[in-house]
């Protein structure tokens, strides 16, 4: 129904005013001002207020549309189709071979980013050293070369191959010598290959050439026994070992190997069945074996012979002619026993030398024939391949160059023009050879004065395969596509001398197939395959035979009397040097690694350099002060270095390091530390450690990066050790026995009933075990991220590792007391009675952290399962978390180590992130960080655990730290388990918690250090 | 307040003839209302330089991090927390000034109890940055605040005592701040009435509309009591709290009960040395000698010495728990102080702090102006060294003895401290400027009843003792240079 009424809106409408009949045709009533606005007149007009309103709404409206807009979105496509054995988050494990070990490396999303020991290797049941846990980062060093050169210049392969093939034929035509430098190969492949190619170039030979060398060993036992080879010592075998300067635990022949062989006889177990090894080391300077000595005799290297001489006598019963008695009261008082106890333990006893000396070496031989210690403790049959340098061969070599009888040079992994002690020479020389070519992967100092650098593939890239043992065979599978424009060396020998296989991989396939599979009882593609997995064969040992000595030793005796007499320092500023290897940097080949250059040295904890260690007694003598640099010249070569006083150290000698000064080695090792090789000397027919030199002093003073400036425990029980004697009447000595102290209630801690819950995460270790040689230091790095710091930082006690090795000296004073306080040691006058105690020491996880109490923003808390968690994402850096740690663990990212061109050597290069634990994120400046315990590993072990319905079973997780250990000191587990080896371990009578009187429940049990140290006390 | 005649054997808290309500306003208000002297300048300038030293090393710090530091694994603290307990604890005096000394109708405080008070709020101020500056993160600051998240029940860590110090230092910072905001009121009143223009303006809105009527003054008495009283605790809480920072850690050397006491202590001694130093230039400086006399000057060295003794006593107790406490680690960190490589730095803690103040015993070392002012330097040198020493020697050689290490300040590290007192003194400068330095308004309550006048007029009455007005007299000539020729005439 209609209305009729009408509506109006004013009195316009209502009288229908032409005005606003006009107005009402238009939508809006009055014209909008948009021509004026756009003209810029209406900017100046004053905005009324709707007009404001409406600006605003538009504006609101618009952004809002405009937020609506897409941001444009990358998408990555790792794996458009994925791989099938790849899931991304999920590692995938290869067995290869790192130095004759068998090894697993760790990839992730096709990176191999950790290298661990297979625990099925033979010879270290899982153990690595520090060096090969951090080869994985040289795989991404981006100094490597990333083509082949030609005379300077980067080439492609072809054009190099054209080259080389050109010239070796050119050669050949000419009969003028090709000769292949290597060090020691040990990998039947490749000595395939290398015979394959000699066949091909008959005047080519091949030189094994080690820049630290085992030719006295070899050459002796080729004296002695007609078997020219190294032997492989079982140290597991003898009941008391006496080394003469060998430093088997941290650098000689094979000591991942023999560090495992050795703690079987003095580890928890061992001691459990009231066992324990005797170790007696002769030696001049401090080295890792001698720190775990049970007894040490300090010795020159010109008095090594003298004593080998006496104690031939001792043990023989004759006298050789020409003997005399030791200057060393101490050392000749000590021999009379030692080859008493020899004696008592004959065919479990081992005696070694470090010398590379053939006369002292057969002279050994002679000991350990009296000692029946062949078919026992040595074992001739199963040999060692590891080493087979010939020294004389490569001398000859270099007077072959200089000669201009070679007109082709081939370097694999040898560096002589940085290791020979001449290397001046070997520069001099090279000029007259044709073809100069090197596999090297650097252009490093040798590779440098070549025309020709073919490099080669890293071992995480390369197939191939490796014995270091006789009849252990170890295979190389590659684990990543090649980085850069590299090629395998044996693929280029093969390609050069047209071997009717071009490829290497088929030929290992073939030599396998051939000959080895069989070895191991597999066969065909399926034992290929299952080679693949396993990672080695392994033959049977072949049945140890006795060897007995009966060469005539006058002659020997002669010979190494006279060398002492002729090595001993005499005059003024004069003293010995020997030279040793570090078991951070060995012979630096690695010395562009940064995570070794930054490991603490086992003995000095010295970082980033080498030093001049002498004996206290000495600096006093001599008038000099710790870091005093000092001129060491032998022979007209000299270099200067900082003094570093060294408890343990002979009086009389210097202990340098070599490996150090690389020039050519790559922005990280450059320059670091002086190179000591030029002091190796070649006498009878090997090159020889010990030289006298004469040192004088600069007057600078440069202060050692060390990650520990104190030495002495101060008498704290933070050490606790004990004597074999004393264990043997009360196991639990010293220890104070944890289990009978009385228990106080919780009166402000909260309850965790942490007993109650599944897991509970702790740790032992077992101090009798470790022998300090620091491959955890460097396992941790790998895994957590850890940043390198540089030698600055470390200087300034920065350096971030979360686990590090503490390295406490004692003395014993005149009555044979333990002396450990700063004050009584400094009142001694003989420092050389030293004793060493390594403690490996990370987080304790206390169930009573005093850090989780501090921290103002509990960004340090505790877990239901016994962690001590840090949460970066939350920390602000106050740091007082650190303060109040008393086991001082914890460490600060005082810069951003990650993104600081400061640091940019060390980590930081488009390539080297590509190592980085993805499973943990990198620490940016100003957080906390400290020992997770390997949260992420024991987050993988839960997880798989829960996949499989089952509950984590003892032993799925393992701790980087632990995981590397080759003497299987540390040990991880659950404590709710009782079954655990942790809970056993920890239920030990040794088992002592490190200040466990402030009562913050740690949860890392540490076993008392025993003391075999019975009767002989010289 | 107080309406009665003082005692004439009280010496008098004003000096100076013709001492009126009109002359202690353009006394007080000379510098304030005049353009700066050059010796204004110069300090000025010095300190301006240093404030731009501690904006440029702070920025330093923030940009490349922590690091830039002498800091190590160690130290975790070495001149961040020790230059932060320092200024705290001379923030302490104003408080004390102001509060403790009002609620005990000391009325000597009315003369410094202005600049006392601003001397806290800037000491408190460079405190507040030490702990800013100090975060490896400070851009997360606010982690340390108990604020709602987004992260449901993420809270800060209330047992830790860094977070009582989060509360502890903005409660303090605020109840100075107020307490002295309060007590400016009728000053800046007074300026604003004097003032034209602009100034006139700024002011006026300063003295948030102050009228002078008898009620706002009777308001204004209550709230100052009322605030004294809500000071008077803090006084003891913040440092108490600031102490705990060390008492309640696992760290030989820190671990110990006796610290709030002795922090107490010693945050009062270290605060009257700084007002010391302050006021015995300022006086000079400004011309205010009238009303910041010898007797100020002797009970603030009285004070000095009784804290001083406090500490002194605090210290051997430390020892003594030490020795007899049987506590391996506790007994080899105070013999460190003395036998370590930080033996020097225990000296000057020891030395400056107990040995030098015992100096004041004796009344002519007390009544000495040039050897007060050395002595109030010495007695802050010493309190410096006394948080460095409980900081750095403790930290640096602890339980295991393999972190043992040296802590070395860079160039940073001095550049911040440098800095921040650089700081200090551009605020403090700016401060006598803008406001009166004494308190107008209360001094003025002084000059019926306690000045020389007052007691001038007693004399005049001639209802004393004699020998109470000789010795009055007697009082006047030997401390301060008042002519008694005056006297004479009564």
């Amino acid at each position: 129904m209609d209305s009729n009424k009408k509506y109006w809106k004013g009195l316009e409408e209502l009288n229908n005013d032409p005005e606003f009949v006009e107005k009402n045709k238009h939508e809006f009533a009055e014209p909008i001002p948009i021509e004026e606005v756009l003209s810029g007149a209406g900017l100046m007009n004053k905005t009324p207020r709707r007009d404001f309103l409406k600006a605003l709404g538009f504006g609101v409206g618009a952004v809002t549309l405009a937020a609506c807009q897409k941001v444009p979105v990358h998408k990555s496509i790792p794996y458009l189709i994925k791989p099938e054995e790849i899931t991304p988050g999920v590692a995938n494990y290869y067995s290869s071979t790192y130095d004759g070990h068998a090894i697993l490396v760790k990839t992730r999303e096709g990176r191999p980013i950790k290298v661990e020991g297979n625990p099925n290797d033979l010879l270290s049941k899982g153990g690595l050293s520090a060096q090969a846990q951090a080869s994985v980062l040289d795989l991404y060093d981006v100094n490597r070369l990333k083509n082949p050169v030609l005379n300077g210049a980067d080439v492609t392969w072809n054009e190099t191959d054209a080259f080389v093939k050109n010239e070796l034929a050119a050669i050949k035509t000419g009969g003028k010598k090709i000769r292949l430098v290597s060090s020691s190969v040990h990998s039947p492949s490749t000595l395939a290959v290398i015979a394959d190619f000699i066949a091909q170039y008959p005047t080519a030979k091949h030189i094994n050439y080690d820049a630290v060398s085992y030719t006295g060993i070899i050459q002796a036992n080729k004296n002695s026994f007609d078997k020219a080879v190294l032997p492989h010592y079982r140290f597991d075998k003898a009941d008391i070992i006496v080394s003469f300067g060998a430093d088997f635990l941290g650098t000689w022949i094979s000591p991942v190997e023999f560090t495992s062989q050795y703690v079987q006889n003095r580890n928890n177990k061992s001691l459990q069945n009231k066992k324990m090894s005797r170790h007696i080391q002769f030696e001049s300077g401090m080295s890792l074996t001698g720190t775990n000595a049970d007894v040490r005799i300090l010795i020159k290297p010109s008095e090594e012979g003298v004593a080998l001489v006496n104690l031939y006598n001792q043990i023989s019963g004759a006298t050789l002619p020409g003997t005399k008695k030791l200057n060393n009261v101490n050392a000749d008082k000590a021999l009379t026993l030692v080859a008493k106890e020899l004696l008592a333990a004959k065919g479990k006893a081992l005696v070694v030398c470090g010398s590379n000396d053939v006369a002292a070496q057969v002279l050994v031989n002679a000991i350990n024939s009296l000692l029946g210690s062949y078919a026992s403790t040595i074992d001739l049959d199963n040999y060692s391949n590891q080493y087979s340098g010939n020294d004389a061969e490569f001398v000859e070599f270099v007077s072959e160059m200089n000669r201009g009888e070679v007109d082709a040079v081939l370097f694999l992994n040898a560096n002589p023009a940085y290791d020979y002690h001449n290397g001046s020479a070997i520069k001099d020389a090279l000029k007259k050879v044709r073809l100069r070519l090197s596999f090297s992967d650097h252009n490093d100092e040798t590779a440098s004065l070549c025309n020709v650098i073919a490099p080669n593939h890293y071992y995480l890239e390369s197939w191939g395969d490796d014995s270091i043992i006789e009849g252990y065979y170890t295979i190389v599978q590659p684990t990543i596509n090649p980085v850069y424009n590299t090629r395998q060396a044996e693929q280029s020998l093969l390609i050069w001398s047209d071997n009717a296989v071009k490829d290497y991989y088929t030929y290992v396939r073939n030599n396998w197939d051939k000959n080895l599979l069989a070895k191991g009882g597999l066969s065909g593609q399926k034992g290929w395959e299952t080679l693949l997995q396993t990672g080695f064969v392994n033959v049977a040992d072949k049945a140890n035979g006795t060897y007995t000595f009966t060469r005539e030793l006058n002659g020997v005796a002669q010979t190494i009397l006279n060398q002492s007499s002729q090595s001993e320092a005499s005059g003024d500023n004069k003293l010995e040097v020997q030279l040793y290897q570090t078991v951070a940097i060995r012979d630096g080949k690695r010395a562009n690694n940064p995570w070794l250059q930054e490991m603490p040295d086992p003995v000095s904890k010295v970082t980033w350099d080498n030093f001049a260690a002498m004996s206290p007694a000495d600096i006093k003598k001599f008038n000099l002060a710790q870091f005093d640099v000092i001129n060491i010249d032998v022979n007209g070569y000299s270099i200067a270095l900082p003094v570093l006083s060294q408890p343990g150290q002979a009086q009389g000698t210097i202990s340098v390091a070599v490996g150090y000064g690389r020039t050519m080695s790559g922005p990280v090792g450059d320059g670091v530390g002086k190179n000591a090789f030029p002091f190796h000397s070649f006498r009878n027919g090997t090159f020889q450690t010990s030289a006298i030199a004469t040192f004088s002093k600069t007057g600078d003073n440069v202060i050692l990066a060390q990650t520990q400036t104190h030495h002495s425990f101060e008498g704290r029980n933070v050490i606790r050790e004990t004597t074999f004697k004393e264990f043997l009447k009360d196991p639990s000595s010293s220890s104070g026995d944890e289990r009978k102290h009385k228990k106080y209630d919780d009166l402000f801690w909260q309850d965790y009933e942490i007993e109650k819950k599944p897991y509970n995460w702790v740790m032992a270790i077992d101090l009798n075990a470790c022998t300090g040689c620091g491959a955890c230091v460097v396992a941790c790095s790998a895994e957590n991220n850890i940043p390198v710091v540089g030698r600055d930082e470390v200087r300034r006690r920065r350096e971030m590792h979360w686990i590090r090795i503490d390295r406490y000296y004692s003395f014993n004073n005149e009555e044979g007391k333990s002396i450990s306080e700063e004050q009584e040691i400094s009142t001694l006058k003989d420092l050389d009675h030293v004793s060493v105690v390594h403690q490996p020491m990370l987080c304790q996880h206390c169930d009573h952290a005093p850090c989780e109490t501090v921290c103002p923003v509990l960004a340090t808390v505790h877990s239901s399962e016994g962690l001590n968690h840090m949460a970066y994402n939350r920390c602000i850096g106050t740091r007082y978390c650190a303060n109040n740690c008393p086991y001082k663990v914890r460490r600060f990212n005082w810069f951003n180590y990650w993104n600081d061109s400061r640091f940019d050597n060390y980590l930081i290069n488009e390539h080297t992130h590509l190592v980085l634990n993805p499973d943990v994120t990198t620490r940016f400046r100003g957080v906390m960080e400290k020992c997770s315990m390997c949260i992420q590993r024991i987050q993988a072990g839960k997880l798989k655990a829960k996949i499989e319905k089952r509950p984590v079973k003892d032993g799925d997780i393992k701790v980087a730290c632990q995981q590397t250990c080759p003497a299987n000191a540390i040990v991880f587990g659950n404590r709710n388990d009782p079954d655990s080896e942790v809970s056993k371990a920890l239920k030990s009578e040794r088992t002592y918690y490190v200040l466990e009187e402030l009562d913050v429940q740690p949860g890392i049990g540490y076993q008392v250090k025993v003391r075999n140290t019975a009767e002989l006390e010289a | 307040m107080a309406s009665h005649n003082e005692s004439i054997i009280r010496e008098p808290l004003i000096t100076g003839s013709d001492i009126t309500y009109a002359k202690i306003t353009t006394d007080v208000l000379r510098p304030v209302e005049n353009a700066p002297t050059k010796a204004w300048w110069i300090g000025f300038s010095m300190a301006a330089v240093g404030a731009c030293l501690w904006v440029f090393a702070v920025s330093w710090t923030f940009w490349f991090g922590v690091g830039s530091w002498g800091l190590n694994k160690t130290v975790g603290w070495a001149w961040d927390i020790t230059g932060f307990v320092w200024w705290v604890g001379i923030g302490h005096a104003g408080t004390l000034i102001s509060a403790i000394l009002l609620l005990f109708r000391q009325k000597w405080r009315n003369s410094i109890n202005r600049s006392a008070e601003a001397m806290t709020i800037f000491a408190v101020i460079c405190a507040a940055t030490y702990i800013v500056a100090h975060m490896g993160r400070p851009w997360m600051f606010v982690y340390s605040l108990p604020l709602p998240n987004q992260y449901g029940s993420l809270w800060v860590n209330f047992n830790s005592p860094l977070i009582w110090d989060v509360f502890a230092i903005s409660t303090y910072f605020s109840v100075s701040l107020v307490f002295w905001y309060t007590g400016l009121l009728p000053d800046l009143a007074t300026i604003r009435d004097r003032a034209t223009g602009i100034r006139r303006r700024i002011y006026s809105v300063c003295s948030f509309g102050w009228t002078g009527s008898v009620k706002t003054w009777q308001r204004f008495e209550t709230v100052s009591l009322i605030l004294a009283g809500i000071s008077t605790p803090l006084v003891l809480s913040v440092h108490t709290i600031v102490s705990m920072d060390f008492a309640t850690s696992l760290e030989p050397g820190w671990h110990t009960t006796i610290f709030p006491p002795y922090f107490v202590a010693g945050a009062i001694f270290s605060g009257f040395a700084m007002v010391q130093t302050l006021l015995l230039v300022t006086r000079k400086v400004l011309g205010l000698e009238n009303y910041i006399t010898m007797f100020h000057i002797e009970s603030m060295n009285k004070i000095i010495l009784l804290t001083g003794s406090i500490v002194g006593v605090a210290y051997m107790t430390e020892f003594f728990i030490a020795y007899y406490s049987g506590g391996e680690y506790e007994q080899y960190t105070f013999l460190n102080r003395f036998i370590g490589p930080y033996w020097w730095a225990g000296c000057m803690m020891y030395g400056c702090n107990v040995l030098m103040t015992q100096l004041m015993w004796f009344k002519k070392v007390r009544t000495n102006i040039a050897i007060s002012w050395v002595l109030s330097i010495v007695v802050n040198i010493g309190m410096w060294f006394e948080r460095f020493v409980i900081i750095v020697t403790s930290l640096h050689r602890d339980y295991i003895p393999s972190s043992w290490a040296m802590f070395y300040p860079t160039w940073v590290d001095l550049s911040v401290f440098i800095g921040s007192i650089g700081v200090f003194f551009t605020c403090f400068l700016l401060f006598i400027r803008v406001f009166p330095s004494i308190a107008m308004a209360e001094v003025k309550l002084l000059v019926k009843s306690s000045s020389e006048q007052g007691k001038k007029k007693l004399l005049a009455e001639g209802h004393l003792d004699p020998s109470h007005a000789e010795f009055y007299k007697e009082s006047l000539t030997k401390f301060d240079s008042v002519d008694l020729s005056e006297y004479e005439k009564v």
